[in-house]
């Protein structure tokens, strides 16, 4: 034993000083570097899980909007649809009501104008007949006249 | 202070071998300070300087050198994982197995600098005038890898007397359980009375195993890295140029694969310390009841 510690030259204070600096390595690292660096990499683990989590809540989000939104938009178009049918059946009906009444109206019209017609017609032809025995009684009053004056005459 | 190769005919003959031993640069009364624990003070100033610059840059969004930081921590922690197959003694042994392989490696790269064994002054011992390099890798003295095996291996076992309790431990190298079994389990099992002995004996040899790691670990680590230096003097000995460059990329690989077994031993023995053979004994008992 003697002979390996001077062959070696062993030395314990030597041993003590070298495991402090040993000691002074373990507390850098494990203070410095290895507590400080583990803990930064599990908060951004747990940062990028919660990214993650966050994620699959926000796909299945999407995908349940998604669905509501194609079964909204399906049943408004199935809605408008419905409307738009009915929309074109009421416009139909108030087209054909719409023209059986223009029609009515053109007809009662005409009949009202032919009914004005006639009764014009018949005040025209009072008129005519009482211009024409005016006329007549005119004629007749100066063929008297010219026929009194001839008898004068003669 | 001098440079190596400043051979005169003027001068006395000059010594400049690699000393097993690390060299005395200068005292501090008592105090020997030695050119491998200047290196190893070197070491922990760069490794000090680096965690500083770490942890003053610590961003969510990693820079370069946090991102290798964090490459380094993951790989590290699975390689742990590895050998303890248990995730909650990996996060209590990391910071120790991993702070050892960094002064490791930090000391051993560091003794391949080029003012490391080069650059130093003249001493005279013994009449001689001896060449004492101001640098040493600090792994490169047995005191270094001595004292980092011994606590690995003190630590070990403290750490299973918190994980499996002082009792069991203590059984463990002096088996009084066993030797106990001769007179509880006698009458039951009479095969007991072979079985306990050879248990007890078992327990210091697992005591003399556990000097045996003292003495292996340390030494593999000198072993290689004092070899390695060796290695490097040699060549640079036989021809300056071009020839070491091979051995010096050996040497950078050496050091980490050195750093790596002794952190990954380490590892394990704490991992065969916090695990209790008994309860797996029972378990095996049942198993095959």
């Amino acid at each position: 034993m003697e002979e390996f510690i001077n062959t070696f030259h062993i030395d314990w204070k030597l041993m003590v000083a070298q495991l402090f600096n040993f000691g002074v390595v373990f507390l850098a690292f494990y203070l410095l570097a290895a507590k400080p660096l583990r803990k930064l990499m599990k908060e951004r683990g747990e940062v990028i899980s919660k990214g993650v989590d966050d994620a699959k809540l926000n796909a299945e989000i999407l995908e349940k909007t998604q669905k509501a939104s194609e079964e909204i938009i399906s049943k408004a178009r199935m809605e408008s649809n419905k409307f738009f049918q009915e929309g074109k059946k009421d416009l139909e009906k108030a087209r054909v009501e719409h023209s059986e009444r223009i029609k009515m109206e053109e007809e009662e019209s005409k009949k009202n104008r032919v009914k004005q017609m006639e009764i014009d017609k018949k005040a025209l032809v009072e008129s005519a007949k009482n211009d024409i025995v005016a006329l007549a009684m005119l004629a007749a009053e100066k063929i008297m006249a010219d026929k009194n004056i001839q008898n004068k005459q003669k | 202070m001098a440079i190596n190769n400043t051979n005169n005919n003027t001068e006395p003959e000059q010594a400049h071998e690699v000393t097993i031993f690390a060299e005395p640069v200068f005292h501090v009364g008592n105090f020997q300070i030695t050119n491998s624990l200047l290196n190893s003070w070197l070491a922990v100033l760069v490794i000090v300087v680096l965690c500083f610059a770490l942890r003053r840059n610590l961003k969510q969004i990693p820079g370069k050198i946090q991102h290798i930081f964090e490459i380094f921590l993951e790989g590290a922690m699975s390689l742990c994982d590895q050998v303890t197959n248990d995730r909650r003694i990996t996060l209590k042994i990391f910071p120790l197995v991993a702070s050892l392989f960094i002064f490791i490696l930090v000391n051993n790269w560091l003794g391949l600098l080029p003012i490391v064994g080069s650059v130093g002054f003249l001493a005279n011992e013994a009449g001689h005038s001896v060449f004492v390099p101001i640098f040493r890798a600090g792994t490169a003295d047995i005191n270094t890898t001595l004292a980092l095996s011994l606590a690995v291996v003190i630590a070990s076992n403290i750490f299973g007397i918190m994980i499996i309790g002082a009792w069991k431990i203590f059984n463990k190298y002096v088996n009084i359980k066993a030797l106990g079994g001769i007179v509880t389990k006698f009458r039951k099992d009479k095969s007991v009375i072979i079985v306990a002995p050879i248990a007890f004996f078992v327990g210091i040899l697992e005591l003399i195993g556990e000097m045996a790691k003292v003495a292996s670990l340390s030494f593999r680590l000198f072993g290689n890295v004092f070899a390695g230096e060796v290695l490097l003097a040699s060549m640079g000995a036989i021809f300056l140029y071009v020839l070491p460059a091979p051995f010096l990329f050996l040497e950078v690989f050496i050091g980490l694969i050195q750093a790596l077994i002794f952190s990954l031993l380490a590892a394990v023995y704490f991992t065969i310390a916090s695990q209790d053979h008994e309860e797996h004994e029972e378990e095996k008992h049942v198993a095959h009841a």
